[in-house]
């Protein structure tokens, strides 16, 4: 017996009282988890529309760059971090954190206790974020990736994550039963990692700085975790939530998982430097990062594997579950993401990409493809659950789902054959470089039209999780369907 | 899996092992080096930039230059960095390097702006693509014929800003679209005839375009990129003028006041000068140079390639964790 099968994972089949009595201490835990979680996919959905026009701004600057060029803070070297910043910590990491706590609950079957207290720290996120972003905007962004809030916003950003986090992993003393979930060793893993990892940033860079290329060193390992042990973390152990219990069947491997994990763990973690490829820097770290690059392939090959043989013979599903449609696609864009990470690491390639769009391509990979379609698909499992109603229109979801899909792909197949123009045309010294920036420019062009897209996507959504917020969904006790016709035969795999 | 306990220590675990790898066991290998300096214990590199230069590498990082231009060179043996010329100045262009880029040439940087891509050029040595002492006379004789034709702004550039001829856009442009003073309009005489002294002393070329990478030629640049020769049309660099003033010439033009022609010529009568963080950002651009010799990376000759067979004495990639200092 696998020991999947001693944990809550399945809708219970089993006699109508002991259904009835854990629908009842289910409820109860959703409730108690109501107000933080719905309060975090709020904040996050309204740093998503600000990222997302941003993004929009940014993406067209720069092929017209003297559109709104003259004001010091709508500059193009202003607006871009801002759009990193927001989307980063307004937008991903609360709704990492929102779905992270909802996932934590219901896994130790515990109700949330002090849900204020997560409440005031989310306030104390948001004026973290709302800080950083004026501070870049006047001025005094500190120049390292996705760490460009000044120190200060850091500080109130930690005050926060302390206030949110602690009350979320206390969790665990009231639990309920001794298996601990694969999702749980992710939800405990990013609860871990990215307090250490964000102080150690800081104290390297701004406390006690280190000396010159370190500081590049450290800001590509804080970036790159920031990505994979972070974000990362939380929508794989999302993903491993809920695709079994969409699809009502135990994960396919418990012993997949633990490999999957851990080389994850191990590997990701070691990964950062290969953005620095031939810099000025001891070859030993980058050769030692594009090696854990292209072992991630192991993290990769075990998890996509046991979502596949657990998904084996369910994938109709997709056609009409919501939940399992984003959530599916974001765990095969992982694959995608990593073996597309893995090529543009390779010396040989990053010849080539490196100093190019490819980058840009890789991050959105990660950021969207992977990371934000498998929170979209955790939004539309737990709303409903949290305000009692159920998603008022398939159509809306349908096309939020496919305007991100073609968006992000649309986006990453234009950066990375743009890098690739670019990239060749730089490394070939017959041509002036202003060419290989001409060479380019359709290309970023065509990510404006991506943009557009992404934005288009995101103000549907937007506005179906709003009709959600103030009571307008539908009321219903079965969950919206995107093929309701086709779903009726299979009720089984609700 | 059960027990907290070994899943903690294993996260600790992983996490302690990359965090020790990649920042704290680098950071004492290459954490703390010093200039290098010759045999008398003189001619320092790197040495600290000024005042202005280091304010000005905060206006570049606050203002996300970084996000373009990228200030690291890689080895000949995988990119082409060594053998790029820039597209402005006299041709050949200056070099992009000498060199790759070293950790100890970085030593002294904070924030450290080492790039990420390159929809710009590299500018790790933009400093030294400035034009030097010997070139600024070359430029003179130019400034006195220029001077003596009526309207100075308008005559093409003389040398240093069009490589190819082929490819000359300001010229045709500037008499068609100048609204340089006209001689002779009331306001202009007094601007028009302070012109050329004080331009030919900041900098000798008072025509269209200052020499390629001089410190006007920044200004002009950060002020208006797509106006520069050759033609920089497609470039996508956003124009920084919210770091220059304009002001109404009072008495004589302004030493520094940036030299325009064009659609973003300001009116007669009126100057555009650069404030002071764009004067820091300037400085800043002006002191990046990484041509001096390091020992630990070998150096192309001359700019004709390295020489044939010869291993380097320090293998680029095994940078030396200790210099070998005197």
């Amino acid at each position: 017996m696998t020991p999947a099968a001693d944990i809550p994972l399945k809708e219970p089949t089993i006699s109508a009282a002991a259904g009835d009595a854990e629908q009842f201490e289910r409820a109860r835990i959703d409730a108690s988890t109501r107000v933080p979680v719905l309060m975090f996919y709020a904040s996050a959905m309204v740093w998503l529309l600000i990222g997302t026009l941003l993004a929009g701004f940014v993406s067209f600057k720069l092929h017209s760059p003297d559109w709104f060029s003259d004001v010091s803070f709508l500059t193009w070297g202003r607006l871009r971090p801002v759009h990193m910043n927001v989307m980063v910590y307004g937008w991903a990491s609360m709704v990492a954190m929102g779905t992270a706590i909802w996932l934590m609950a219901r896994l130790c079957r515990t109700t949330l206790r002090h849900p204020l207290i997560i409440v005031t720290g989310i306030w104390f996120w948001n004026i973290g974020v709302v800080i950083g972003v004026i501070g870049i905007l006047m001025g005094y962004s500190t120049g390292y990736d996705w760490l460009e809030f000044p120190p200060y916003a850091a500080v109130v950003l930690f005050v926060a994550y302390a206030l949110i986090i602690s009350w979320a992993v206390l969790m665990f003393r009231f639990r309920r039963g001794d298996q601990i979930y694969i999702t749980q060793w992710y939800l405990l893993a990013a609860f871990l990692w990215f307090p250490w990892l964000y102080a150690a940033a800081q104290a390297m860079l701004f406390v006690v700085p280190v000396q010159g290329v370190m500081q590049a060193a450290v800001g590509w390992w804080f970036a790159n975790n920031l990505l994979f042990l972070w974000l990362g973390a939380i929508a794989l152990g999302t993903a491993y939530y809920m695709i079994p219990k969409v699809i009502g069947r135990p994960v396919y491997s418990y012993h997949l998982a633990t490999i999957g994990f851990w080389t994850y763990a191990l590997f990701s973690s070691w990964t950062g430097m290969q953005r620095l490829v031939d810099g000025p820097f001891p070859a030993w770290m980058i050769t030692a990062s594009i090696a854990a690059t292209i072992l991630t392939i192991i993290p990769v090959a075990t998890v996509g594997l046991n979502h596949h043989m657990t998904m084996q013979g369910y994938f109709p599903v997709m056609r009409y579950s919501p939940t399992l449609r984003f959530t599916v696609f974001g765990a095969m864009s992982y694959t995608v993401f990593s073996v597309v990470g893995i090529l543009i690491s390779l010396r040989s390639t990053a010849r080539y990409l490196h100093f190019t769009e490819a980058s840009i391509a890789y991050s959105h990979m990660g950021l969207y493809a992977f990371f934000t379609m498998i929170m979209f698909g955790s939004m539309y499992y737990i709303v409903p659950r949290l305000v009692g109603r159920e998603w008022r229109y398939a159509t809306l979801i349908k096309l939020h789902f496919w305007a991100s899909a073609y968006g992000v792909g649309l986006m990453s197949l234009m950066l990375l054959v743009g890098g690739l123009t670019q990239g060749a045309d730089q490394n070939d010294t017959s041509m002036t470089f202003i060419e290989s920036v001409a060479s380019v420019l359709p290309y970023v062009r065509g990510r404006t039209v991506a943009a557009l897209l992404l934005t288009v996507s995101h103000f549907i959504f937007a506005f179906h999780f709003g009709l959600m917020l103030f009571g307008l969904g539908r009321t219903s006790t079965v969950p919206t369907f995107l093929n309701p016709v086709e779903a009726e035969g299979s009720e089984e795999h609700l | 899996m059960k027990g907290l306990v070994p899943l903690f220590i294993g996260l600790f675990g992983t996490f302690a092992f990359s965090w020790l790898g990649l920042t704290v066991i680098p950071n004492w290998q290459i954490g703390a080096l010093n200039p290098q300096t010759d045999e008398e214990g003189t001619d320092a590199y790197p040495t600290p930039k000024s005042g202005m230069a280091d304010r000005g590498r905060q206006i570049y990082a606050a203002n996300g230059c970084i996000y373009c231009h990228s200030q690291q060179i890689r080895p000949d043996y995988d990119s082409a960095d060594i053998d790029r010329v820039r597209d402005a100045g006299p041709s050949p262009g200056p070099k992009w390097a000498e060199r790759r880029s070293a950790p100890r040439d970085y030593i002294f940087d904070r924030p450290v702006v080492l790039g990420q891509e390159r929809m710009g050029p590299d500018v790790a040595n933009i400093g030294k693509a400035a034009p030097t002492e010997e070139e600024k006379p070359a430029a003179s004789p130019a400034a006195n014929v220029a001077a003596t034709s009526p309207a100075p702004a308008q005559s093409p550039p003389p040398n240093a800003s069009a490589p190819k001829p082929g490819t000359s856009g300001p010229p045709p442009a500037a008499p068609a679209t100048s609204p340089a003073p006209p001689a002779g309009s009331p306001p202009a005489p007094p601007a028009a005839a302070a012109n050329p002294s004080p331009a030919a002393s900041a900098s000798p070329n008072p025509t269209g375009l200052p020499p390629a990478y001089s410190e006007a030629w920044h200004h002009r640049h950060l002020y208006s990129p797509r106006s520069m020769s050759p033609d920089n049309r497609d470039s996508t660099m956003p124009a920084y003028k919210f770091l220059y003033e304009k002001h109404p010439i009072s008495g004589e033009r302004s030493a520094d006041a940036v030299q325009l022609e064009g659609r973003d010529a300001p009116p007669p009568g009126w100057e555009i000068v650069p404030t002071y963080e764009a004067k820091c950002l300037v400085a800043y651009l002006m002191s990046l140079d990484q041509s001096h010799p390091l020992k630990e990376v070998k150096t192309a000759p001359g700019g004709a390639g390295p020489p044939a067979g010869s291993p380097p004495a320090a293998p680029a990639g095994s940078l030396a964790p200790a210099p070998p200092k005197k």
